[in-house]
């Protein structure tokens, strides 16, 4: 009994490990940039594609099974440097324009990668079969647990931690802060703010990716994950407040959790009890458990 | 010139945490009045509008337009009791024509919001409406102009006429002329008297920063200061009140001396 | 004048299409016809409201699955059906409407995405109700009573179907155009325009804003029903969250500060999906490509360049 209640807390918990990484990009994006990135779930997908090839070249060229998360972690990365690409290239031309057109630029960035993905990688799910449990499984309280998992749960605690500091107590962070806390102000005191955009949405974009790489092993890259991932990291944001980190941290482990939980005891509301969750949050209390005044 | 109050606030008290707006604020006005509101800045004459205005609930105190409790029903409410307002900074219908944006209030005061399927531009007493009240303020030539095109002043000559448009027994002006120049701020308030005494307006007050303005038009000035009533009374007592001319401009200037016709102004 | 004109010509080609066009373009144009009227309803809450509703899809799938509905139940009168989804789409819109209207921008989206997400997971996964991912079978409607059971399916999908498709646009689109034109459209624009200054000269501006949701509700329902019959099918998709982008994308693409420019806009997204999908089947590459293009340099939409931008 306990070991099934375990499971399906691990399960959740694992979940939400990858969710908060896609969140926290959306976060920081909104944030700093006040825009809804819609293609954050694209970019989850991107990460989870270019992630299987990454570590299919590096079995195929030799390498060692055993490290396939070090070619699959740096690829997931690396790839976040597209979101410096679609900064420049794309988004900054609507950073004066009403959030209407923000938002349906991030669909229009939905669209073409959907089927830019398709293009690249065909319809046909991809995966990184067998070396999931490479690294075995560990037995917690009862209940088998692989161990790639927990190292996942590691590596976004660590992640999350990261940014905490970041954004505390590093320059770069303050200017994070400042800039999302009253962009004028924050440029009038000389802020590059041009600059601060583009490595903050190549950072959300890198995040985004990396979660997408890090789940691949425990699922399969589908086409549809993009944008199925969206609607879950929209209900986090909503949970946990808009633009903030701890939002994204415990509305990651609320809908991951309870998703789980869903799947397990009631396969038919899985992210309908979700869906219900955003819609109270949004009419009782907009601006969820974290979110500032602004949102 | 005692009459019965239409607009009356007693003790109003709004409080935002700790931090106190208003502080007791009584102030009633009847008809034929002409009112000003003058005081620094954060004395509290926005709070106090939003408060008349049925924007903002009182924390304490009562708001009531003749004798209907008035306080926090919203301005919707407050323009179907005959209260109408316009706005410091300049608000328009961007995308709409001179006309269009009086065709609005006309359409509201003669309760044909939700007529879906009546044609707009065959309704001739909307229109009629619309178009006198376009005359009466010297925006008839420019109907059709979309309202961003207008210049400054007219813009601001749009807002007011909008709300008169409402045709109501009140009407709150906040800074009527700010924003626009010397010349053009004596155009505005004398087609604003015109008007009101064209529609049958009963009383205005206005909240002013333009003392010449205040003296030249006001029955009744009201100095606001830290969220109190500092005085309450007629130019002439205003000027005489040490203590309204030290918060207002301090000891270095005088009060503007009355012009010509100031007292007994007829509506 | 030339407005009207080319209206005239535009509708006078739309009769006798069914004459000039191959029978693939003829059913091309039914779901034209279809989101036309969809269509026609979002931009009453899109361009002349200003709200932006990420969930629309959700009307235009309460009357898909109204039709399947009816038709399994027995009840193939496509007049039935029309007004049963119109029904159900305003109670619908006029629930989940009172929950939205009071919210605004972002949260207005996400609210209306987050329902239209509701009502999707709901079609997906109560399968044993809705057919679950195959979704269900609409049954060949009647009409006007006539049963045409006996014509081949073609025959009667590019005949009377068309008609009764067209019948439905025009009459939809004459009573938008009466709506927009009349006071309440107006009071919309000012809501639109600034809704502060709305409400300070009488306009209740989350009421109307209701008015204005459950007509589009309706219109929506409308278009969906008239979705289902041409496929034969009915499925959960039409109720996704990106049905409802593609919904204000066609708004964007033909232009929604225009009575016309939506309908001109479903009809451009139809025909050149079709026409990308012939050569490539990466039509959502082309047309996000579209989209981004339009946001950047046109966000007035193809009739921007054709009439100056102010609706009506």
């Amino acid at each position: 009994m306990t070991a099934n209640v375990v499971n399906i807390l691990m399960s959740g918990i694992f979940h939400a490990a990858i969710l908060f990484l896609v969140s926290a990009g959306l976060q920081l994006v909104f944030g700093v940039q006040k825009i809804f990135n819609l293609a954050c779930g694209s970019f989850y997908a991107l990460g989870a594609y270019v992630g299987v090839s990454a570590v299919a070249a590096f079995t195929t060229a030799g390498g060692p099974p055993f490290l396939f998360i070090v070619p699959l972690a740096l690829a997931g990365i690396l790839v976040g440097s597209v979101g410096l690409v679609v900064e420049r290239g794309l988004l900054r031309f609507v950073y004066d324009r009403d959030e209407t057109f923000q938002l349906l630029l991030t669909f229009a960035l939905v669209l073409m990668m959907e089927d830019a993905i398709r293009l690249t990688w065909g319809t046909a799910p991809q995966s990184t079969s067998g070396l999931y449990l490479l690294y075995g499984q560990a037995r917690v309280l009862g209940a088998v647990i692989p161990v790639y998992n927990l190292i996942v749960i590691a590596a976004s605690v660590l992640i999350a931690a990261g940014l905490g500091f970041m954004l505390t107590r590093t320059a770069f962070g303050r200017i994070i802060r400042a800039a999302a806390d009253n962009r004028e102000m924050a440029e009038a005191l000389g802020v590059d703010m041009r600059g601060v955009y583009a490595r903050v949405f190549t950072l959300g974009t890198a995040l985004g990716t990396l979660g997408g790489a890090l789940v691949i092993p425990a699922t399969a890259a589908m086409s549809e994950m993009g944008i199925e991932l969206i609607v879950e990291a929209f209900a986090v944001v909503v949970i946990g407040g808009l633009g903030s980190m701890r939002g994204a941290l415990v509305g990651a482990l609320v809908v991951g959790v309870l998703r789980s939980v869903a799947i397990s005891v009631y396969p038919e509301i899985e992210m309908l009890l979700i869906y219900l969750i955003v819609i109270a949050v949004l009419l009782l209390r907009p601006r969820g458990l974290f979110g500032g005044a602004a949102a | 010139m005692t009459r019965e109050a239409i607009l009356e606030a007693r003790d109003v008290r709004k409080l935002y945490g700790d931090f106190v707006a208003l502080d007791g604020v009584s102030l009633a006005v009847g008809a034929g009045e002409f009112v000003s509101i003058i005081g620094p800045n954060g004395a509290g004459k926005s709070t106090l509008i939003n408060v008349l205005t049925g924007v903002l609930r009182p924390t304490a105190g009562t708001v009531r337009f003749k004798e209907r409790d008035a306080a926090g029903i919203g301005p919707v409410a407050l323009t179907r009791l005959g209260l109408a307002r316009s706005f410091q900074l300049v608000q328009i219908f961007p995308d709409l024509t001179v006309l269009e944006t009086l065709l609005a209030p006309v359409i509201s005061r003669l309760g044909r919001g939700t007529s879906l399927f009546r044609s707009l531009a065959g309704d001739r007493e909307v229109q009629d409406g619309a178009l006198e009240v376009a005359e009466l303020f010297g925006l008839a030539d420019k109907r059709h102009v979309p309202a961003r095109q207008l210049p400054q002043g007219d813009k601001k000559l749009l807002d007011v006429a909008s709300a008169f448009a409402l045709r109501p027994e009140i009407i709150l002006l906040d800074e009527p002329t700010s924003g626009v120049s010397t010349a053009e701020k004596s155009a505005i308030m004398e087609i604003l008297v015109t008007a009101s005494r064209r529609m049958g307006l009963k009383a205005i007050i206005q909240v002013e920063h333009d003392m010449d303005i205040v003296f030249g038009y006001s029955d009744r000035i009201v100095a606001l200061h830290q969220g109190r009533v500092l005085a309450d009374a007629t130019p002439a007592a205003i000027r005489a009140d040490a203590r309204v001319v030290d918060m207002v401009i301090g000891r270095t200037h005088h009060l503007p001396s009355p012009p010509k016709g100031e007292a007994g102004r007829e509506r | 004048m030339k407005g009207r004109v080319v209206l005239a010509l535009a509708v006078a080609a739309l009769l006798v299409l069914p004459l000039l066009l191959s029978p693939y373009r003829l059913l091309l144009m039914l779901p034209f016809m279809a989101y036309g009227v969809i269509l026609l309803g979002l931009n009453l809450l899109f361009g002349y409201t200003g709200l932006v509703s990420f969930g629309h899809a959700l009307f235009v799938g309460i009357g898909a699955y109204t039709g399947a509905f009816l038709t399994h139940a027995g009840i193939r009168s496509l007049e039935v059906i029309v007004l049963a989804a119109a029904v159900l789409g305003a109670v619908a819109a006029a629930l989940v409407g009172l929950l939205c209207v009071r919210y605004v921008k972002i949260y207005f989206g996400m609210l209306t995405l987050a329902f239209g997400m509701v009502f999707y997971t709901f079609l997906l996964k109560f399968y044993r109700l809705t057919g679950g991912d195959e979704g269900m079978q609409v049954l060949r409607p009647l009409l006007l009573g006539l049963n045409l059971d006996a014509m081949p399916k073609t025959t009667y999908l590019v005949g009377p179907y068309y008609y009764y498709c067209l019948g439905v646009l025009v009459v939809a689109a004459a009573v938008m155009w009466r709506i927009v034109h009349s006071p309440f459209g107006l009071c919309l624009r000012t809501i639109r325009d600034n809704p502060v200054k709305a409400e300070a000269l009488g306009v209740s501006v989350t009421r109307y804003r209701w008015y204005a949701f459950v007509i589009s509700g309706v219109f929506a329902a409308v278009g969906g029903a008239l979705l289902g019959p041409p496929t034969g099918n009915v499925d959960p998709t039409l109720a996704y969250w990106t049905h409802s982008g593609s919904l204000v994308f066609m708004a964007l693409l033909g232009g929604f500060a225009s009575f016309f420019g939506p309908v001109l806009g479903a009809f451009v997204f139809i025909f050149l999906q079709d026409a990308v999908m012939s050569v490539v089947p990466y039509w959502r590459l082309v047309f996000g490509a579209i989209l981004a293009i339009i946001v950047i340099f046109a966000p007035g939409g193809l009739m921007g360049f054709f009439a100056r931008p102010r609706p009506s």
